[in-house]
């Protein structure tokens, strides 16, 4: 990471779940998934129940996943400078960003490698992923960072490399 | 300011009789339950009623849930017809009075008590740690938010107001507009946790919470209950106390999705509240003479003045600053001083100040004279939920008949 990383130790940890162990292991690889309907690859929100197609199978078992770009916008970003938990009383002031993946869905994920002063809308963004050292830690997850390397952050994907 | 003369109106409007406040703020010691069974007591009291009167009790409880339907038994109310628990977040004041006025014009029940008590603050521990979410981590996709550090409220509403600022131009000042005017009621309010007079520098230079929240963005934590009781106009017309019609509700719950094309941030559940409430009530903003609007940030209350029409989508910032919200302006909005400067008992905040100014309980300072009718907002979830109140001392069934 170019940034102080925002995974262990000190951030909570991340557990899986059966239903999203597809998403955690092709994190774990650097790849970026996201849920979509398999019978029409329209991309949903991560916390989708169903494709709006009604004739389209809804639940756990008919949505999918798609690979994702691991590219997008930033629609809006916050620095948090009070920990809203202990665990992040180490890590303020740091930065979180709203993301709009070029496939439509919104992410909130850490903003690294960014001043937050110089800031905006539309930013373009570029995924790289947190592994964390030892698999008690929890589960890899994706931050975000400029997609255009700046002078003081000359390579803001250090980790892996977004699925194409 | 004042309105036009009520509309004449066959329609009948339940009645508001009875407002029962506990001692809210830093008061130690007692729990929820207990602030709640005062608070119907009180609301009882005041409207005249015994608590056996009483065939109907709405119960909502802050996040811990920690009141529920025995509630009823502490209190020794027996054969109720009407009785749950109510949860729309934020919005959940409105909602019960909806369902209260809508029971008591259907015949379901008779006198309604509708309460909220909560009891976050321990002696010794910060505000913030009354609401700091130290428990662990969902599980799976519901995780990657917060292990991202995006926790609790303050994050979510810093990335809602700050989209608002992106696409508006909306500044931090004109944020600070809204707490220096509220906090200017506040000083008359005996009441109310913060009455020093506060100037934008002094919000400006307070500590970021999460940009752009400043801490005097953000809204109190306060221990206490609330009740009130709402019953049939016929009923109320028997009664000692002056009544309050519920002439309009509504609510909006937009659904914004986390997606392309979202309103988050940008439009809330009050563009469609408002209107829907207003209709019903048969008025329009302009005869709108007080506002009192769920303010658990600044920012809610600017995106609600928008959405309520107030202004235009993008200017609730300009109209913030010019003033107009104060104890003097022409739009006497929070005159308590609200959940940034006197009390956070959620919903019930806006509609305990609602029912007091109408029936002129206020201190002569912050009173506002000849209001026709109040609009009375709340909020819940991140700008998700909205329910609206139209307010009147006027009783419809009589209202602009000579
Ligand atoms: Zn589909």
């Amino acid at each position: 990471m170019t940034a102080p990383a925002p995974g262990p130790p000190g951030a909570p940890i991340l557990r899986r779940t059966p239903a999203d162990a597809p998403f955690f292991d092709a994190a774990a690889r650097g790849e970026l998934l996201i849920r979509g309907c398999p019978a029409c690859a329209y991309a949903l929100p991560m916390d989708a129940y169903a494709c709006p197609h009604p004739e389209h199978p809804p639940g756990a078992d008919g949505l999918g996943w798609l690979p994702a770009s691991g590219r997008g916008t930033l629609v809006s970003w916050s620095s948090v400078h009070r920990a809203p938990h202990p665990a992040f009383a180490g890590q303020v002031p740091y930065t979180i960003a709203l993301v709009e993946l070029d496939e439509g869905p919104w992410l909130e994920a850490r903003l690294v490698g960014a001043d937050p002063a110089g800031l905006r809308a539309g930013l373009r963004l570029r995924a790289a992923f947190v592994h964390p050292a030892d698999p008690a830690d929890g589960e890899s997850f994706p931050v975000f960072a400029p997609d255009h390397p700046t002078p003081d952050h000359p390579t803001p994907l250090a980790t892996g490399d977004p699925a194409p | 300011m004042q309105g036009r003369p009520p509309r004449t109106d066959q329609g009948r409007a339940a009645a508001l009789v009875g407002l029962g406040e506990t001692e809210t703020g830093k008061v130690y010691g007692r729990t929820a339950r207990d602030f709640a069974a005062e608070a119907v007591r009180r609301a009882a009291a005041d409207a005249g009623l015994r608590l056996a009167d009483l065939d109907g009790l709405l119960v909502a409880s802050g996040l811990r849930h920690d009141l529920d339907l025995t509630l009823a038994n502490a209190l020794g109310l027996t054969d109720l017809r009407l009785l749950s628990q109510v949860n729309a977040f934020g919005a959940t004041a409105g909602a019960m009075v909806q369902y209260a006025a809508e029971a008591v014009l259907s015949g379901a029940a008779v006198a309604v008590a509708c309460v909220f008590a909560d009891a976050p603050l321990r002696p010794g521990k910060s505000t913030g740690v009354a609401y700091s979410t130290d428990r662990p981590l969902p599980p799976g996709l519901p995780g990657l938010r917060a292990a991202a550090g995006v926790f609790g409220v303050n994050t979510l509403y810093a990335l809602a107001a700050r989209r608002h600022m992106e696409a508006y131009g909306t500044t931090s000042e004109q944020l600070g507009a809204i707490a220096v005017q509220q906090r200017a009621w506040a000083v008359h309010n005996p009441r109310a946790q913060m009455r020093d007079p506060l100037t934008l520098a002094d919000h400006q230079a307070s500590r970021w919470i999460a940009e752009p929240l400043h801490l005097l963005d953000c809204c109190l934590v306060s221990n206490g209950g609330t009740a009130v009781i709402v019953t049939s106009p016929e009923r109320a017309a028997d009664l000692p106390a002056a009544p309050v019609y519920i002439w309009g509700y509504g609510q909006g719950h937009p659904g914004n999705r986390y997606m392309r094309g979202s309103d988050f941030g940008l439009r809330t559940g009050a563009a469609a509240a408002g209107p829907a409430a207003l209709a019903m009530a048969g008025i329009g903003l302009d005869d709108i003479g007080m506002l009192q609007l769920y303010d658990c940030y600044t920012f809610t209350v600017l995106v609600t003045l928008e959405d309520y029409g107030f202004c235009k989508k993008g200017e609730g910032g300009d109209l913030a600053a010019s003033g107009i919200l104060g104890p003097g302006g022409s739009l006497p909005t929070n005159t308590g001083g609200g959940q940034l400067s006197a009390s956070y008992l959620w919903g019930m905040t806006p509609l305990a100040e609602a029912v007091n100014q109408l029936r002129g309980r206020a201190e002569p300072e912050r009173l506002v004279r000849d209001v026709d009718f109040a609009m009375v907002s709340g909020n819940g979830g991140i700008l998700d939920h909205h329910s609206t109140l139209i307010l009147s001392g006027h009783d419809r069934r009589t209202a602009g008949r000579p």
